[in-house]
């Protein structure tokens, strides 16, 4: 006689679907369900500024993708920002990290400095930078005004706002890397350091035989969250450029936010966050390929 | 008895709910709110049972507007009427979030002839009155009156007049901070209109029945005219950054002979705190040479919601908002220029705000910016290539060719 099972003595196969359900409808309703409608709206004309119904297009909003300038502009700004902050966050957070990290007497004012950029929003973070870099009554200007005769009109220039953009999101996002990375140190045992130094080891080649390749998952972890957050860059030069001179500082998420929001032209912006998604995920695996290779 | 006195509480608590409305209006913390607010209590005085409250946002068109996108197109409820740009009821009543007013207002035809053409063009899409004019806005030429009669110069005509004035001023003041003209440049709302007026100065429309009519000459002039005036060092080098109230304030401060502003600046010009007060003239913006002169006609629309739970009552109140009495009031109150062109002969009115018996002939002049429903696509291309080439990030030539391939691809 078959042994039935009633509701209340599931197998452990059956009770973990049930356990693991919830889990999948919160995914399916906050990731799946956005994503397939992106995808859906991505090839339908559907302005609100046409007062059309949507029309099913096929794939022409993304041949209007490719052939448009302000695309291409937004696109090669934005793998700019990624080129350019993600290793420059990174060095200057493993540099605070390790700053961090030194045997202080008393560790909060230096752990509270390191907080305080992360904490910012980045609205204001975008705001306070527009100020810094004004032409006339910037403190970056004042400052160079010793040493130089000609103030600089930063925003005038694509290359300089670019520049400018930059650096305030290194200097933004550092310290969310260095609060990863010191974690990271603190992991590292002190004995390690000992040994390496009865072998006759210096600071310097400490630091790259035994601080670096044990800090290595951290630097994982914070190099795939800086990537990610750096492709879609927005809230920085959106509050302190507006994308600027010209398109010169146009992230591909203002343009989305843009086309969405100000141009009312749903169907279009879908096709362009259709396009940042693909980039995102194609990111994403390859860093994650990289973790599965290394571990 | 309990339960009849339960029941007979429940009853009032329903009648009381239910007669008093509350509608909800949407105007920028630049609006002159507290003015506003005047006529609404006079409203709801005159009707019971509706209360009304006033919610704020976004200080600039711009923001105000991706606001607005957000809230409608979520088909959001909570706001019952806004004040809309000139610039966007083509677009509203295109993704039909206000209520056409055609059978709400009486006779259109007469009610329109009473306002300001260019609000009774604006409003009207497709034949469909979609929006009411609440107050009137033009840009103007401020000038120094100290400084003209210093240097014993008249209020230039044309802009090359003014760049020659504005010389004239700037060397003998010999003040390095003193600007000889300050106008907008920063990528805002403001910037289509500084490309605009030298275009439209020679004659040419951008814009004609929803077509492109672009003339590749009049923009190039028009960019050559103010960097002209970058390159000769009458107008700052950092104009790319300067934005409406950058104008205003560096013109308050007493940092500039002349400033091409929006009307809301005089009263601010004449304030306690000004630099300026007493010595500021107004003036209708100069021609290009051989032009006509021109200016970029602005001003706030009443609409009422699509989605409003009280169309009827909100729609009695936009009535009353755009009615010659208000129109009166908002004048007297707040500087916000009349809408009908009656008012700016009146009394009470001039003597509140002297300089609008020059004002009628400039804002009848204005020309409206391109009506589409696509405006804000067509504000964003004209602003960021006028942008980009007062920074000197890229040529004139280059500027006009992308803001006409990018015009044709909005307005086909």
């Amino acid at each position: 006689m078959p042994v039935t099972r009633s509701w209340r003595d599931p197998t452990e196969a059956t009770l973990a679907k049930w356990l693991l359900a919830p889990a999948f409808l919160l995914l399916g309703l906050i990731v799946v369900y956005p994503v397939g409608r992106l995808l859906v709206t991505s090839v339908y004309e559907l302005s609100l500024t046409s007062g059309l119904p949507a029309k099913f297009v096929g794939l022409d909003n993304f041949a209007m993708m490719l052939d448009d300038p302000v695309f291409w502009t937004a696109l090669w700004n934005t793998l700019l920002i990624v080129v350019v902050t993600v290793p420059g966050s990174m060095l200057a957070g493993l540099a605070l990290a390790l700053v961090a990290n030194m045997p202080f007497r008393i560790r909060w004012p230096v752990r509270l400095a390191l907080l305080i950029p992360w904490a910012l929003p980045l609205a204001f973070v975008g705001t306070i930078a527009a100020w810094f870099f004004q032409s006339e009554y910037g403190v970056v200007n004042d400052v160079l005004r010793h040493v130089r005769d000609h103030k600089i009109i930063w925003f005038n220039s694509g290359t300089l706002s670019m520049m400018a953009v930059c650096l305030t999101i290194i200097w933004k996002a550092s310290s969310f890397v260095a609060l990863i990375l010191l974690a990271g140190l603190q992991t590292i045992p002190a004995e390690m350091y000992e040994a390496a130094e009865m072998d006759g080891a210096g600071r310097l080649r400490q630091f790259w035989s035994v601080t670096l390749p044990l800090l290595r998952p951290s630097i994982v972890v914070a190099m795939i969250f800086r990537t990610i957050t750096a492709l879609q860059t927005f809230d920085i030069p959106a509050t302190m450029t507006r994308g600027g001179p010209g398109n010169a500082t146009t992230t591909l998420a203002m343009y989305i936010h843009q086309t969405t929001v100000d141009f009312l032209d749903l169907g279009y912006g879908s096709t362009l966050a259709v396009a940042m998604f693909v980039i995102s995920m194609a990111v994403s695996v390859v860093y994650l390929k990289q973790i599965r290779t290394n571990t | 008895m309990i339960a009849k006195i339960g029941i007979a509480a429940a009853l009032l608590w329903a009648t009381a709910a239910s007669a008093e409305t509350r509608l909800t209006v949407f105007i920028s913390s630049q609006q002159r709110p507290d003015v506003m607010r005047h006529a609404f209590d006079k409203f709801e005085l005159a009707n019971p049972g509706i209360k009304i409250a006033i919610q704020s946002g976004g200080t600039t068109s711009e923001l105000q507007a991706a606001y607005l996108n957000t809230v409608m197109s979520a088909k959001d409820p909570t706001l019952d009427i806004f004040l809309l740009d000139i610039v966007r009821p083509a677009q509203f009543a295109a993704a039909q979030w206000t209520v056409p007013l055609n059978d709400q207002v009486g006779d259109v035809a007469t009610l329109l002839k009473s306002y300001l053409p260019a609000y009774a063009d604006a409003d009207t899409v497709d034949g469909k009155l979609v929006a009411l004019p609440a107050f009137a806005d033009t840009m103007f030429l401020y000038y120094r009156k100290d400084l003209l009669a210093k240097y014993n110069r008249e209020v230039p005509k044309t802009w090359t007049e003014l760049a020659a004035t504005a010389r004239i001023i700037q060397q003998g003041e010999n003040n390095p901070d003193l600007q000889g003209v300050s106008f907008q440049a920063a990528a805002i709302e403001g910037t289509v209109c500084t490309f605009l007026l030298p275009y439209w100065s020679a004659g040419k429309n951008l814009v004609s029945d929803g077509k492109l009519t672009w003339d590749r000459d009049a923009a190039l002039n028009s960019f050559a005219m103010w960097t002209g005036l970058v390159k000769s060092g009458v107008a700052p080098r950092n104009v790319a950054e300067i934005a409406t109230e950058t104008t205003r304030k560096d013109f308050q401060a007493g940092k500039a002979a002349f400033s091409v502003l929006w009307s809301y600046g005089w009263q601010l010009f004449q304030g306690a705190d000004s630099a300026v007060k007493d010595k500021v003239g107004v003036a209708v913006l100069p021609s290009t040479d051989g032009g006509q002169p021109v200016s970029c006609i602005g001003g706030w629309q009443w609409g009422v919601s699509a989605y409003s739970a009280h169309k009827e009552d909100a729609i009695k109140l936009v009535r009353f908002m755009s009615s010659t009495e208000t129109s009166k009031q908002l004048a007297i109150e707040g500087s916000l220029m009349p809408v009908f062109p009656s008012l700016y002969q009146d009394p009470d009115v001039l003597k509140a705000v002297p300089w609008y018996a020059y004002a009628l002939p400039v804002v009848t002049a204005a020309k409206s910016r391109p009506v589409t429903a696509r405006y804000n696509e067509v504000s964003d291309i004209i602003r960021t290539q006028t942008n980009a080439v007062l920074a000197g990030s890229i040529t004139a030539g280059d500027a006009a060719t992308q803001m006409e391939a990018r015009l044709r691809r909005v307005l086909k």
